[in-house]
């Protein structure tokens, strides 16, 4: 996003939207107008249409390059992926796993929510993790829109191109058998320790005819305290996908 | 998206903190599901007066008007939202909605207990859960409170930190109502799960019991 200075009335009110704290005023031309810093900025659009804050449209939204491109549609939930033209920073995940099958039993899914909540990822830090844990030889998920960022599955390096870019939030996913679990877990703690932002972390796991969710124990032996509310797809979808 | 998971706050707090997400797989059943979707939200228009927001992540947005409820019963909608502050609602909205068994999948975003015994009271064996196991990394950066539970309610991060921040001064200035203000930050997210209600709460309890 960019502020016509010409535009700007330096009335300030555009400062609070932005989520990353981007926004600032300067002195232009003997008076004050606001700027956004082009570094921090991640193009979500709160302070352009999704606001409509300014009284004067002096911020604008310029046509994006690569790769600076891929910043707005992992920040702005509004904007499709071009590579999964999708919305969002993730996939359907378990949202659709009554009708899709993609959580089988004896599976869990594991997403690393970088950047959240609201602090914003660089792309740097998105591959320290997703590094950290391609070590263990999991699999990421092909349909998220980080997918094809990556260069190397096998080892989680992203191109270099986009190592400095910064966004909200993107989500490293993947599933991997239970028993993995542990393990995956006890990486992503510490790799928690190696970067310069937050992440929150989801697990995902079919619940047994019992009610017994068993990642769920799994998660608690590793030291994971799980927060009371949860997600919880009820099987109302169809066709019901019939497992093996 | 997982954006209606990670909702911080107490379990009291989180007892009037319900999100009902429909939506079709692009994979399996979106294809003709538009009159269904329109059908879902008639059923979920009878609960209307209990409803604390809602909403269908619209592409369209344009920053103009906030959803309605007659519009969104003719719109192409591939995903809804719903929220409800009392948990008897949404259980007797999610049992109309398995009875008329509209064959797309449903979560429920709330207290994993709770949810366990609406399911358990209306005949529903839950499928899958995913569960929040924290905020981790340089936690030290984020705010603290009242201001990160306002925050969570849009997963998307669309209410900024600063923004909430700025509401409870102009509520302390007497330029703005707790309501007005919540209603302000609800503006931001267009996906319609953040909880209104909550929100004021929240504000009220940081304009009258804090100083800052």
């Amino acid at each position: 996003m960019l502020i016509d200075k010409e535009k700007c009335i330096g009335c300030d009110e555009c400062h609070p939207y932005c989520p990353v704290g981007a926004i600032a005023a300067m002195e232009w031309e003997g008076r004050s107008v606001s700027e956004i810093d082009q570094v921090g900025c991640v193009e979500c659009g709160c302070c352009y249409k999704r606001s409509g804050v300014c009284p004067v449209d002096a911020i604008y939204m310029p046509k994006l390059e690569w790769p600076r491109s891929i910043r707005e549609p992992f920040s702005n939930p509004h904007i499709k992926h071009p590579s999964t033209t999708g919305q969002g920073r993730g996939t359907e995940e378990m949202k659709t796993n009554d009708v899709t099958g993609r959580f089988p039993f004896g599976v869990a899914g594991v997403a690393v929510e970088m950047g959240r909540p609201g602090v914003g990822t660089s792309f740097r830090d998105l591959q320290t993790v997703a590094m950290a844990i391609a070590r263990l030889g999991v699999e990421f998920e092909p349909n998220n829109p980080l997918a094809e960022l990556m260069v190397d599955q096998k080892t989680g390096k992203f191109n270099e191109a986009v190592l400095n870019e910064r966004v909200l939030s993107a989500i490293i996913e993947l599933k991997i058998p239970v028993g993995k679990l542990k393990e995956v877990l006890a990486v992503i703690k510490e790799v928690s320790a190696k970067i310069d932002t937050v992440f929150s972390l989801d697990l995902i796991s079919r619940v047994h005819p019992d009610g017994i969710t068993p990642a769920l124990a799994i998660a608690k032996e590793a030291g994971f305290s799980p927060r009371p509310n949860t997600k919880t797809n009820v099987g109302l979808g169809r066709p019901l996908f019939k497992e093996a | 998206m997982t954006h209606t998971l990670h909702r911080q706050g107490s379990v009291e707090d989180l007892h009037e903190d319900y999100v009902l997400l429909i939506r079709t797989s692009r994979f399996v059943n979106h294809e003709g599901s538009e009159k269904t979707m329109q059908q879902i939200w008639e059923v979920i228009s009878h609960y209307e007066q209990d409803l604390v927001n809602f909403g269908n992540h619209n592409p369209n947005w344009d920053g103009g008007e906030l959803y309605d409820m007659e519009a969104l019963k003719k719109a192409k909608s591939r995903i809804i939202h719903v929220v409800f502050k009392d948990r008897e609602r949404i259980k007797a909205c999610l049992k109309e909605i398995k009875e008329r068994d509209f064959g797309i999948s449903t979560v429920v975003s709330g207290l994993c207990g709770e949810t366990e015994k609406i399911c358990a009271e209306i005949g529903i064996a839950p499928h899958t859960v995913n569960y929040s196991l924290g905020i981790h990394g340089r936690t030290e950066r984020l705010p603290k409170g009242e201001t990160l539970e306002i925050h969570t309610m849009c997963g998307h991060a669309m209410v900024a930190y600063n923004l909430i921040g700025h509401m409870v001064k102009e509520i302390r200035r007497g330029k703005m109502t707790c309501m007005a203000a919540a209603k302000k930050l609800s503006r931001m997210c267009d996906c319609g799960i953040f909880n209104t209600y909550r929100a004021e709460k929240l504000l009220r309890k940081m304009t009258t019991e804090h100083s800052e």
